[in-house]
């Protein structure tokens, strides 16, 4: 009986730290941005971003929107026709929390849309946008 | 048309109670086969994929009627023995004769030309249920074959398979036109003879009674240990793994890396060439950066490389090994997979939860594995 109470004690545990982990390692990633970007983040800069049509990408990829739906809270789709979960914190808690993922998705996305890497101020405005919803 | 009985035909004739020809069984075989063949002949030639089952199911019915039917004509009743309906070639030619002169001779039993459709029959029909079994361990990688059989025997049998299919088809049409000529010609219903079992002539000095007891029990004694013998084969057939599907073991960058974009391909679906250049070009993949980093690149394109479809001897791999000279990277644009889907329509592959062609695992649920069952199609509504 009792040791069957210390997985749950333990995986309480976990889902108590998960998002407070993945909290953390927002928060790595956006002092990381801030310190090669060198100025403030704006969440409107990161809307903007998000919703305009690029030029310079992919012709089959010309907005971040394309494969992201138009609403961060929304889940979105890509070409391929698998789903995308929402990219809100708001409704997807582990965004952003993963460096090696964020700049693996950056690097691609940003290539993709917009021609060419993303700067950090970009990703920073990204973020903060994705975390104000 | 019926002819009339002579006085000197010296035919026993009992109208009243009719004489014992066909027993139980005889019946049971004759009307289950009946419904068996027309299932399998259904879903072998007009039904989807994903029936096959059904068709699988008949076919070992029909085995194991064919079986059945054989041990009975060792030790059934008088008229269901192989013996009584062995003819000479005169004899089987003089009945011919006399056919075509609209007067054939009369025969308790099976007459000379039915005795033959009879034998071609169960022929044709265990070359049928041999020939699928074949085809399905072989093509498929399903039934007890699959560790025996590779790919390109199975798929030589299923030529076989389906011209053995027509080619009952054609003998049926001949047994049904002949139960109408001799019904006509001899004044015998012979359809009704086969649902009662009696006959209402016979000829003099036949022995005309059902089988004992003690016949049925030496048959089913026969025949379960047949079933045994063949229950063990299968048993111990069925632990060789499938020759075609080698195991494989999972790769977690590969599952992760392509799986986030779409279902990840299963490596059985492109050879090793197309996806050493797919895995060259990631930054430009189908008008998207997909890009990896280098170490992560190496590794899940020498795996991809490594189980590609050159080792694997499945219906997807041996096809898909024949790729388009245009587009080496698509597999969904291989002249294989096209003639494969193109009764699929355009507005199938639009709908909602399928979203394109390449989203193998909407229609296909077990395409993770690489086997692509005809049973496994299920083509989502919306
Ligand atoms: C071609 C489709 C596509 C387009 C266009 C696209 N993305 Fe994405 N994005 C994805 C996919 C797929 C993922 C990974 C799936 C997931 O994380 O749920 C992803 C993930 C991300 C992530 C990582 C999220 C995390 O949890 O760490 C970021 C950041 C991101 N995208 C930013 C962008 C930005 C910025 C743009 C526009 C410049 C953009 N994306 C345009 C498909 C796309
Ligand atoms: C950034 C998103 C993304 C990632 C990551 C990705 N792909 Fe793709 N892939 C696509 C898109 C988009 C298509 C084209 C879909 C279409 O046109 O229907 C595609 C198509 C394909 C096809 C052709 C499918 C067909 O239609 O026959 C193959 C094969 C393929 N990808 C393999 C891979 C492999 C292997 C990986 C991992 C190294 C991978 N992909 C990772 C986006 C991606
Ligand atoms: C819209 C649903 C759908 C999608 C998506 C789809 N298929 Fe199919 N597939 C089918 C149907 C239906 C058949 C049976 C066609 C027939 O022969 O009548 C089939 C047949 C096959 C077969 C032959 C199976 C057999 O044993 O007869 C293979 C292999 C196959 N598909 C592979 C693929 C691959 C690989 C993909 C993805 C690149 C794919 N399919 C995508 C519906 C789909």
């Amino acid at each position: 009986m009792r040791k069957s109470l210390i997985p749950l004690a333990l995986s309480g545990l976990a889902m108590t730290l998960t998002p407070a982990l993945a909290g953390s390692g927002r928060t790595g990633i956006l002092e990381q941005l801030q310190a090669e970007a060198g100025q403030a983040f704006s969440a409107e800069r990161g809307k903007a971003l998000f919703m305009a049509r690029h030029k310079g990408g992919k012709p089959k990829t010309p907005s971040c929107t394309t494969c992201h739906s138009k609403s961060p809270l929304n889940a979105g789709r890509t070409r391929a026709g698998k789903r995308i979960a929402p990219m809100a914190v708001s409704k997807t808690s582990d965004r952003y929390s993963d460096p090696k993922k964020v700049a693996k998705w950056f690097r691609r996305n940003c290539r993709s849309v917009l021609g060419r890497e993303c700067t950090p101020l970009e990703k920073g405005d990204f973020i903060t946008f994705m975390m104000s919803r | 048309m019926t002819r009339q009985l002579e006085p000197d035909d010296k035919i026993r004739s009992e109208q009243q109670t009719g004489i014992p020809v066909w027993d139980l069984f005889i019946r049971f075989f004759h009307w289950s086969l009946l419904a068996l063949v027309c299932l399998a002949a259904f879903t072998g030639f007009l039904g989807e994929e994903w029936w096959l089952n059904y068709h699988i199911w008949a076919g070992y019915a029909i085995g194991l009627l064919v079986v059945m039917r054989l041990v009975w004509g060792f030790v059934g009743s008088p008229f269901a023995r192989f013996s009584s309906f062995v003819f000479s070639k005169q004899q089987t030619l003089s009945f011919v004769r006399q056919l075509l002169k609209g007067r054939p001779p009369r025969h308790t039993g099976h007459n000379p030309a039915g005795a033959l459709m009879v034998f071609a029959l169960l022929l044709v029909l265990s070359g049928l249920v041999l020939s699928g079994l074949v085809l399905l361990g072989g093509q498929e990688n399903q039934g007890p074959l699959a560790g025996l059989i590779p790919y390109f025997i199975g798929a030589a049998f299923g030529e076989f398979h389906e011209f053995l299919a027509a080619l009952l088809l054609f003998m049926i049409g001949a047994h049904i036109a002949g139960v109408i000529v001799e019904s006509r010609l001899g004044g015998e219903n012979l359809v009704r003879a086969m649902l009662t079992g009696k006959k209402r002539f016979s000829l003099p000095g036949h022995e005309t009674a059902y089988a004992k007891r003690k016949a049925a029990l030496v048959a089913i004694a026969i025949c379960g240990t047949i079933g045994l013998a063949g229950a063990g084969a299968w048993r111990s057939l069925a632990t060789i793994h499938p020759g075609g599907l080698p195991k494989m073991p999972e790769n977690v960058a590969w599952k992760s890396e392509c799986g986030d974009c779409h279902y990840a391909y299963h490596p059985s679906l492109l050879p090793g060439k197309s996806w050493q250049m797919l895995m060259a070009g990631l930054a430009s993949h189908f008008g998207e950066d997909a890009s990896l980093d280098e170490k992560t690149r190496r590794e899940i394109s020498s795996w991809l490389q490594k189980h590609a479809a050159e080792h694997w001897d499945t219906e997807a791999a041996n096809n898909l090994r024949h790729i388009s000279a245009e587009q080496p990277l698509r597999i969904t644009a291989s002249p294989w997979w096209k003639r494969r889907h193109a009764e699929v329509g355009k507005a199938v592959f639009a709908r909602k939860s399928i979203g394109s062609r390449g989203n193998c695992i909407a229609c296909h649920r077990d395409a993770d594995s690489g086997r692509f069952d005809d049973q496994k199609i299920n083509i989502p509504e919306k």
